[in-house]
């Protein structure tokens, strides 16, 4: 029941992306989370991701993420959270959950309103929570993708 | 199957309602009350300031006092002033240096402080004449003092408390009072009713009513002012929460009118990312002009919720912070670059740095409007010029923004702050044009206490420049900011720019 939504219709094709392979070859993909409640943006995100090598699991609700997340044995490398999904605090209220139980997660959040949402994170965390303001742009989203979790291995 | 109940009785929350605090019951809260002490015990400094002047003039004109019957040999001039000071003392330390206790609350201090005042009153008044002196007149003061700061049942204790220290004064002045009266009431009509008696209990009686009526309309007057005051408290709380319930109303509503826009524009970049295939030049052009306008609608829609935001910050006590003028257009320019690099726009740069008190992030909102504006309204190919200088000897600011573009008509230029205002010369050089910029640029001026003066000339370009007319510091040397496009003969004075001695409009906009 709360298994990743698969993907339907964003037929990859192999020849058609460009930067692909990234996180390719001998080591095992990355894996990232994605919720948000907008089929559109997870569609976009998982193409962006998946053309670039990444492995993406995406999430219809929050909670659907925080169960399979609870019940994983293996948890994702990156979690891209939407603020507002179902209610206007739940993504506030699982960032803080999260943290909490997976300290090595890494975590984004991703909504429309970029910086205005700010105000409701204070108080939230003592360290800098990364906001990024939609629409998804490729090349930008991937660079803030890269440095996230290049500074895992490092 | 599931069932919810809905309902929408609005009526109680409507109410005001003061748990556990009835009127008469209703106490101040201990800040109010150390506030207070503090007041009274700066007051009672002058008190011991007075005596201590009575005692110098009791030294230069002593039989004077004596003739008009003021006794002051006893030397209870010097007792009453040190007991006051020593009491004082006291106050001080109970309030300032010792934990608060059971035993020692506000509350308590207080209650010290009037009933030592009374007894040192009582003294006083004996001393310079309990009848035909102003001195009693004095415990009106205290019954006043009591009924503001006590419960009316507690200000009613000081009022008695008033009524017998005054008897008692009475009393120990004229021992033979009580027998004489008593003998009065077994023999009435005999020659022991004296005139003095008379006198006395006259006094007694007219001054014990007058405290009454004192205690009584003062605590009425106090119990009014206290449910005034709970009120006022009550409708600010409600303002409030009213507040922060139009900002997550604001946010919901700017969520759910961008959350499609931004749907549809990550597809539109997944297109010009070529995620779904090669894309032909032509279909290129029509989608990136979709996303053109499809970002000046999200642009809008941001906009107004910072509008929003910033008109409720002007109703809040911000705290104001230094705010270093440097760090905030460099902030700026590192935003903007990219969209003037691609107009082939050259933003060149001179500051002299200063640092100015306001409202943190507001000023960056503000130049990020006004130079993004400049940059939208440049001519391709052209120069924005950012200067940022101090005058008058140092003793205000200015940052002057010119931009060579299509510049504002004279006719236009007394509009350019309303809501929503742009013209269609405007229009037609920047689609994405909000009309909602400059509106925010007042607003954080108003906010922040800025002068704005612009001056345009049509087709030739804008001075835009921002006045700081208080600034904390300015630094000495001229310095330039370190970015490798800056040239140091391209500084742009503001005073001597073309722009301004040009025919153009020239209007200073005062927000404030």
């Amino acid at each position: 029941m709360h298994a990743p939504i698969q993907q339907q219709d964003a037929d990859k094709l192999p020849g058609e992306v460009p930067g692909s392979a990234l996180a390719q070859g001998s080591r095992v993909a990355k894996r990232i989370a994605h919720i948000d409640d907008d089929p559109d943006i997870r569609d976009t995100v998982r193409r962006i991701l998946e053309a670039n090598g990444y492995a993406v699991d995406s999430y219809q609700t929050m909670n659907d993420f925080m169960v399979s997340l609870w019940n994983s044995a293996d948890p994702p490398d990156l979690a891209i959270l939407d603020v507002m999904v179902e209610t206007m605090d739940i993504g506030l209220e699982a960032y803080v959950e999260i943290r909490k139980r997976f300290p090595g997660l890494h975590l984004i959040f991703m909504t429309s309103l970029g910086e205005e949402i700010r105000p409701y994170f204070t108080g939230l965390s003592d360290e800098w929570i990364l906001i990024v303001e939609k629409p998804v742009e490729p090349v930008s989203f991937l660079s803030i993708i890269r440095s996230r979790l290049g500074n895992n291995e490092s | 199957m599931a069932i919810a109940e809905f309902s929408w009785n609005l009526s109680d929350k409507n109410r005001f309602t003061l748990p556990g605090v009835g009127a008469n019951g209703a106490k101040l809260s201990d800040e109010v009350l150390i506030n207070n002490a503090r007041w009274f015990i700066i007051f009672r400094w002058g008190v011991i300031g007075v005596l201590l002047l009575f005692q110098v003039f009791a030294l230069v004109a002593s039989d004077e006092l004596t003739k008009i019957g003021i006794t002051h040999q006893q030397g209870w001039p010097l007792a009453v002033t040190l007991v006051l000071f020593i009491a004082n003392v006291i106050y001080i330390q109970a309030l300032d240096f010792q934990r608060q206790t059971k035993y020692n609350s506000p509350a308590i201090n207080i209650w010290a402080q009037i009933i030592v005042d009374l007894l040192c009153l009582s003294v006083v008044v004996h001393f310079i004449g309990s009848i035909a002196s102003p001195a009693p007149f004095f415990y009106v003061l205290h019954i006043a003092l009591a009924c503001i700061f006590f419960s009316t049942l507690e200000s009613l204790v000081v009022a008695a408390l008033v009524c017998v220290m005054y008897a008692t004064v009475l009393l120990a002045e004229h021992p033979l009072l009580l027998m004489a009266s008593g003998s009065t009431a077994t023999d009435p009509g005999t020659s022991f009713l004296s005139p003095l008696k008379i006198n006395i209990f006259l006094w007694m009686f007219t001054l014990d009513v007058l405290f009454i009526i004192v205690w009584y309309v003062v605590s009425r007057l106090a119990i009014v002012v206290r449910i005034h005051e709970h009120h006022l408290v009550e409708a600010y709380e409600e303002i409030r929460r009213a507040q922060v319930e139009k900002d997550r109303y604001a946010v919901l509503m700017t969520h759910q009118l961008k959350a499609p826009l931004d749907a549809i524009r990550s597809k539109i970049n997944l297109i010009k990312g070529e995620y779904c295939g090669e894309v032909p030049p032509e279909i290129r052009e029509v989608i990136s002009k979709i996303d053109y306008r499809a970002s000046g609608m999200a642009g809008l829609i941001l906009d107004v919720l910072k509008l929003e935001r910033l008109k409720a910050a002007a109703r809040d006590n911000n705290a104001r912070e230094q705010i270093n003028i440097e760090t905030v257009i460099r902030k700026c320019i590192d935003k903007l670059r990219p969209i003037a690099n691609s107009r082939h726009i050259d933003v060149k740069v001179s500051v002299r740095d200063f640092t100015v008190e306001g409202i943190p992030n507001q000023l960056e909102i503000l130049f990020e409007n006004v130079i993004s504006n400049a940059i939208a309204y440049s001519y391709d190919n052209t120069t924005v010029e950012i200067v940022a200088a101090v005058e008058g000897a140092g003793s205000y600011g200015i940052v002057t923004v010119t931009d060579h573009g299509i510049g504002i008509g004279e006719k236009d230029l007394p509009h350019i702050f309303d809501e929503y205002f742009y013209t269609p010369r405007a229009a037609v050089h920047n689609r994405t044009s909000s009309g909602i910029g400059l509106s925010i640029v007042k607003t954080v001026a108003e906010n922040n206490k800025l002068q704005i003066r612009i001056s345009s000339e049509q087709n030739v370009g804008t001075a835009f420049s921002v006045i700081f007319p208080t600034i904390i510091s300015g630094s000495i040397p001229e310095t330039e900011m370190h970015q490798p496009e800056v040239l140091s003969s391209h500084l742009v004075n503001p005073q001597s720019s073309p722009l301004d001695s040009g025919k153009g409009g020239n209007e200073l906009a005062s927000t404030h």
